[in-house]
């Protein structure tokens, strides 16, 4: 027989309820493997590239906070970077280092929420609901410097926005403190359960030739054993002074496999590490001004005859960021270009999802950790014969870690 | 590996194929001074293919980040950012290669033949820009949904950008978009 | 059936238009442990057809306009629609765009407005309390 002859289609969103935002995958899938992977990006497709040859510096600042709300500092450090290189300005160095500790702060809660959804597809609600109830430590600690507990609107262009006074150092270093002391308790639950071990373990693969070929970044690309950070790379902002080591999952176990389990490793590892800089990063901060300049008026009236192109990078928490910009001394910019993460991991999804189960698809579509609004964009399916929901891959997900739970008893 | 042994590579390789080099130091106020290159050019789109091949000849497995492009007037300007020596702290350098495409005939080379993960820009472009892909295995569109009207490109700043079906939410209540 | 519909806790179905993320997130936050909206029997269901409260995030994208249509025609009666966050209220920062259809009032009827961006938890909790109230005034009826 054909392989054509009993595959059929499923379709994977647009609206699902497990990982909060619009997505539409479509597999072909031949008894209960995947053969086939397409994806549609077009549901969170909101033009604000366009938009932003309509506004000045500062307004795109903070359109471009709203690209995503979970890494929404990544994409101002991003653009904030490029329009710093066309006008060769430069951050004093303590804006550079709060730069740092705001970014590492963001990488703890978007690793931590990125954990709970995985303990979710997995069917482990109760894990989820704890990883939940950790991640509000750091949203408190976004709060009491910045003011608000998601979107921070910590950066400028030039600098920050708000200091970082000595009274609140106290507060910070414990945050650090509470995320280390955690990371055996969570390594515990996660890395060392049976079920989730079995669960993740050799599944969803991507070799490391996949991962250099689909252009993967971040800890989607470093659990394949890419060395690949731009905060060591690049070594810009204070991560100069802190010597940032990309985090390889053989630090943990010794080996690579590249599978869903490195992945949740990796992250966890990240988790640690983040705290570590936060915490040196905090002492070791320097005295001095916080801006190039402080007033946002002065300050667009410095930046509007600038003229070229720019580049900005930044390694956000699911990989790196980069923004083109180019200026030509007008209020507006001229072009603007937002590479978010998911943009290149999308494309390891169809090495990752072929051979698979269907019922690993819930987990290994989330190991790379999407995020669709960042993305601008979504995945599309064909309707052949049978049509699932996200809900219903989710309950076979479930149900598969129920019946290796039975067995392992 | 410096910007200058990149693009001495680079230069004698294709001579004067390759125009207006730039390189770009990213400015640094802290005490080690470490600071991130970025190489600009520019290259004839015969030569694009070429000049991406000789990359990933040169420099095994070259980071695409991703191509942008906008619109000059007469023509489309393309930047395809690629990033190589990465893993050595502080040396990544940034390679950015401008194509430009005369407005009458927009049509470049694919790259995917060479880096895979390109796939998706070039969807991007197609879409965007209303450019033509020789050879790309797979047009159709990425992030635009069907229902988007053909023939609007969203970031052209012609007749065929998306300035007529633009809409301003708060200049459409008090009537219609100025 | 209209009485009935009442005789259990409120059951939410989130639908994200084109959002950014931020609402997304405080609406999962508002769920969990420190905010806990479960503990009134309030969940999250994975179906239109199950749900109560409509909570619709983001500034509707073109493609998504028809969906969220469909999805609204799904939910039974009596039904609240709550609009989470500036973006749904009133497109936010997205006002100018070609690909945005939004607010969300222009495609469906909403009773709730939350403000914020993204409005924290407690205001999602506020929102939620406020449809209880508009679901029972519906019942009466």
């Amino acid at each position: 027989m054909k392989p054509e002859d009993n595959t059929y289609s499923i379709c994977v969103g647009p609206v699902h309820p497990a990982l909060k935002e619009p997505v539409k995958l479509n597999m072909q899938i031949d008894g209960e493997k995947v053969t086939g992977v397409d994806f549609e990006l077009s549901q969170v497709h909101r033009g604000i590239e366009w938009a932003a040859t309509r506004r000045n510096p500062i307004q795109v600042l903070f359109l471009a906070e709203r690209i995503c709300g979970i890494c929404n500092m990544s994409h101002m450090i991003s653009f904030s970077r490029a329009v710093e290189s066309i006008g060769g300005i430069e951050v004093p160095p303590r804006a550079h280092y709060i730069r740092v500790i705001g970014a590492e702060l963001e990488r703890i809660h978007s690793h931590i929420l990125w954990a709970g959804v995985a303990a979710h597809e997995l069917g482990f609600d109760s894990l989820m609901h704890y990883t939940w109830k950790l991640r509000e430590n750091v949203l408190d600690t976004v709060e009491y410097i910045t003011g608000n507990r998601i979107t921070k609107g910590l950066i400028t262009i030039g600098g920050v926005r708000h200091d970082i006074p000595k009274k609140k150092f106290p507060r910070i270093i414990d945050t650090a403190h509470f995320y280390s002391s955690h990371f055996d308790k969570m390594a515990d639950m996660f890395l060392k359960d049976r079920v989730i071990m079995s669960r993740t373990r050799d599944v969803g693969v991507l070799s490391k030739r996949d991962a250099l070929t689909t252009c993967a970044v971040g800890p989607t690309a470093r659990a394949s054993g890419v060395k690949k950070d731009v905060r060591k790379d690049e070594a810009y902002a204070a991560y100069q002074d802190l010597d940032v080591e990309p985090v390889l999952p053989d630090a943990y176990t010794g080996e690579i496999h590249g599978d869903v389990y490195d992945r949740v490793l990796v992250r966890l590892l990240e988790v640690k590490q983040s705290a570590e800089i936060i915490e040196r990063a905090v002492r070791q901060m320097p005295e001095g001004p916080i801006a190039w300049e402080e007033k946002p008026a002065a300050l667009l009236a410095k930046l509007k005859p600038l003229a070229g192109d720019g580049i900005g990078r930044h390694e956000a928490p699911r990989g790196e960021v980069i923004h083109y910009v180019r200026m030509t001394g007008e209020e507006h910019p001229y072009a603007w270009k937002v590479r978010a993460p998911t943009y290149n991991n999308m494309m390891a999804w169809v090495p990752l999802l072929m051979n698979e189960q269907i019922a690993d698809i819930p987990v290994i579509a989330a190991s790379i950790d999407p995020c669709m609004s960042c993305t601008n964009r979504a995945v599309k399916a064909g309707t052949n014969d049978v049509i699932y929901s996200k809900e219903h891959l989710h309950r076979l997900s479930v149900q598969k870690t129920r019946e290796l739970r039975r067995k392992m008893k | 590996m410096n910007a200058e042994s990149v693009l001495k590579g680079f230069r004698k390789e294709f001579g004067s194929k390759i125009k207006d080099i730039t390189i770009q130091k990213v400015p640094n106020s802290l005490k080690k001074k470490l600071f991130a290159e970025r190489i600009w050019f520019s290259v004839g789109r015969k030569h694009l293919h070429s000049a991406v091949e000789y990359l990933c000849r040169t420099y095994p497995d070259p980071h695409f980040a991703v191509c942008s492009g906008y619109d000059t007037g007469k023509e489309i300007e393309l930047l395809y950012h690629f990033t190589v020596n990465y893993g050595v702290r502080a040396g990544e350098i940034t390679i950015t290669m401008r194509v430009m495409l005369p407005k009458n005939d927009l049509q470049t080379d694919t790259i995917t033949d060479l880096i895979p993960g390109a796939i998706i820009s070039e969807r991007e472009m197609q879409e965007m820009l209303g450019i033509k892909v020789k050879d790309i295995p797979d047009s159709r569109r990425l992030f635009l949904d069907d229902t988007f009207p053909r023939g609007v490109f969203p970031w052209r700043k012609d007749e065929t950008g998306p300035d007529k079906i633009a809409r301003n939410v708060h200049a459409a209540r008090k009537g219609g978009m100025k | 059936m209209k009485a009935k519909a009442l005789n259990r806790s409120l059951w939410v179905f989130h639908v994200n238009t084109g959002s950014c993320n931020g609402c997304d997130i405080e609406i999962v936050a508002a769920m969990t442990p420190r905010y806990d909206l479960e503990r009134f029997g309030i969940k999250l269901v994975g179906s239109p057809r199950h749900a109560d409260v409509l909570l619709v995030t983001g500034p509707v994208t073109r493609d998504m306009k028809k969906k969220l249509k469909l999805i609204y025609d799904q939910t039974p009666d009596p039904k609240v629609v709550m609009s989470v966050g500036n973006c749904g209220n009133s497109t936010g920062v997205f006002y100018e765009s070609y690909n945005i259809e939004g607010p969300i009032d222009r495609i469906v009827p909403v009773d709730i407005y939350v403000a914020g961006c993204p409005p924290r938890p407690e205001a999602i909790i506020d929102g939620v309390v406020k449809a209880w109230k508009k679901l029972e005034e519906m019942k009466k009826k």
